[in-house]
C-alpha cells in the first residue's frame, strides 16, 4: 500500500473514531423516520408481525455493553469496534473481489 | 431506515434476499473488471464511515431525528451502484449481527432500499443532473432524492408486509425523509469536496472524464 492509501485510512479512521466519541452524548434520542412512521401507524413499540425465532441476541445491542446499556464510554468503545470492524471486513470482501 | 426484524414475514423477507443474491452477482462482476487495487482502501474506509455516521442521529422537525445514510455517495464516488450494494452488504451485516440494528431477517429489504434505490437513484439523478447544473449541486439533488425515493419504497415494502397502512406509511415516511435527506445532501458534498480535493484520483469522475 502505498503511503497516501495509508494517510487515507488513517484521516478517515481518525474522522470515525472522532464521529464514535461524540454519538454517545450528542447523537438525537427522538425516534427515526421509520419508527416514528411505525408510532404514527400505531404501532406498539416491541410491533412484530410475525414471530421469528432463532434471531442471535447482538453482542452489542443498541450499540451499547448489554450488562451497561447507558454507559456513554461503554458506548464509544462499542462504536469504535463496531467502525475499524466494518474497515477490516470491507477491506477483506474488496481484496477478494477485486480485479486480478 | 433500518428495518427491524418481525416487520415483514418471512416469505417476503426471503424475496428480498433473492434480490440481495442477485445484486451480489452483479457487483462482485463489477468489482472483478472495476475495481482495482488501489480503491480497495477507498471502499473500506467509505464503509467504516457509513458505520461511524450511521450512529449519529440528528434532530429533524417533528420530534424525528435521522442520519446520513451513504448509498448515493458511494454509488456516486465509484459511478457504479454495485459498489454501494458491496459497502452496505457489509455494513448492514455488521449492524444487524453485532449491533441488533436492523434485521437479520430484513437484511435484504434494508440493502435494496439504502444501496440499490439509493445507489441508483443518488447515482443517475447525478449523471442526469451534473452536465446542466455542475456536479455538487446535481450530488446535492441526488443524495437528497436517494433518501426520499428509498423511503418511499421502504413504505410500499411495509404496506405490502401489512405493517403501515398505505396511507399513512407513505406520508410518514416521505416527509420525515423528506428532512432526513437534505442532512444527506449536505454530507455527500462534503465528503466528495473533501475527496476531491485531497485524493481526486480515487474519483471516478476524473477518470471518467476523458473517455466520455
Amino acid at each position: 500500500m502505498d503511503k497516501k492509501d495509508t494517510y487515507l485510512i488513517v484521516v478517515a479512521v481518525v474522522i470515525c473514531i472522532v464521529i464514535c466519541c461524540l454519538s454517545p452524548y450528542i447523537a438525537s434520542g427522538d425516534p427515526d423516520g421509520l419508527e416514528k412512521s411505525a408510532e404514527d401507524s400505531g404501532l406498539a413499540e416491541d410491533f412484530s408481525i410475525e414471530e421469528i425465532k432463532g434471531i442471535p441476541n447482538a453482542v452489542f445491542p443498541d450499540y451499547a455493553f448489554a450488562n451497561d446499556p447507558d454507559n456513554q464510554a461503554l458506548q464509544i468503545v462499542a462504536l469504535v469496534i463496531g467502525a475499524i470492524l466494518t474497515l477490516v471486513v470491507g477491506y477483506g470482501v474488496a481484496e477478494i473481489v477485486r480485479n486480478r | 431506515m433500518h428495518i427491524p426484524d418481525g416487520f415483514i414475514p418471512i416469505a417476503q423477507c426471503l424475496v428480498y434476499y433473492v434480490i440481495l443474491i442477485v445484486a451480489l452477482y452483479f457487483s462482485v462482476k463489477w468489482a472483478r473488471s472495476n475495481l482495482d487495487e488501489k480503491r480497495i482502501p477507498l471502499l473500506a474506509v467509505l464503509a467504516a464511515g457509513i458505520f461511524a455516521i450511521m450512529s449519529m442521529n440528528m434532530p429533524i422537525p417533528f420530534g424525528t431525528s435521522g442520519h446520513m445514510v451513504g448509498g448515493a455517495l458511494v454509488a456516486i464516488v465509484f459511478l457504479a451502484p454495485e459498489a454501494a450494494v458491496l459497502v452496505f452488504t457489509v455494513v448492514l451485516l455488521i449492524q444487524a449481527l453485532i449491533f441488533g440494528d436492523g434485521g437479520i431477517t430484513a437484511l435484504g429489504a434494508n440493502v435494496l432500499n439504502m444501496a440499490i434505490i439509493g445507489g441508483f437513484v443518488g447515482l443517475y439523478t447525478f449523471k442526469f443532473l451534473q452536465g446542466t447544473i455542475g456536479k455538487y449541486p446535481a450530488a446535492g439533488i441526488g443524495a437528497w432524492l436517494a433518501t426520499v425515493i428509498a423511503a418511499l419504497a421502504c413504505a410500499i415494502e411495509m404496506a405490502i408486509a401489512g405493517t403501515f397502512p398505505v396511507n399513512v406509511g407513505i406520508p410518514s415516511m416521505v416527509l420525515y425523509h423528506f428532512f432526513i435527506g437534505i442532512i444527506e445532501a449536505v454530507l455527500t458534498v462534503i465528503v466528495l469536496v473533501a475527496l476531491d480535493k485531497f485524493r481526486p484520483d480515487l474519483l471516478a469522475w476524473n477518470k471518467s472524464e476523458g473517455d466520455a
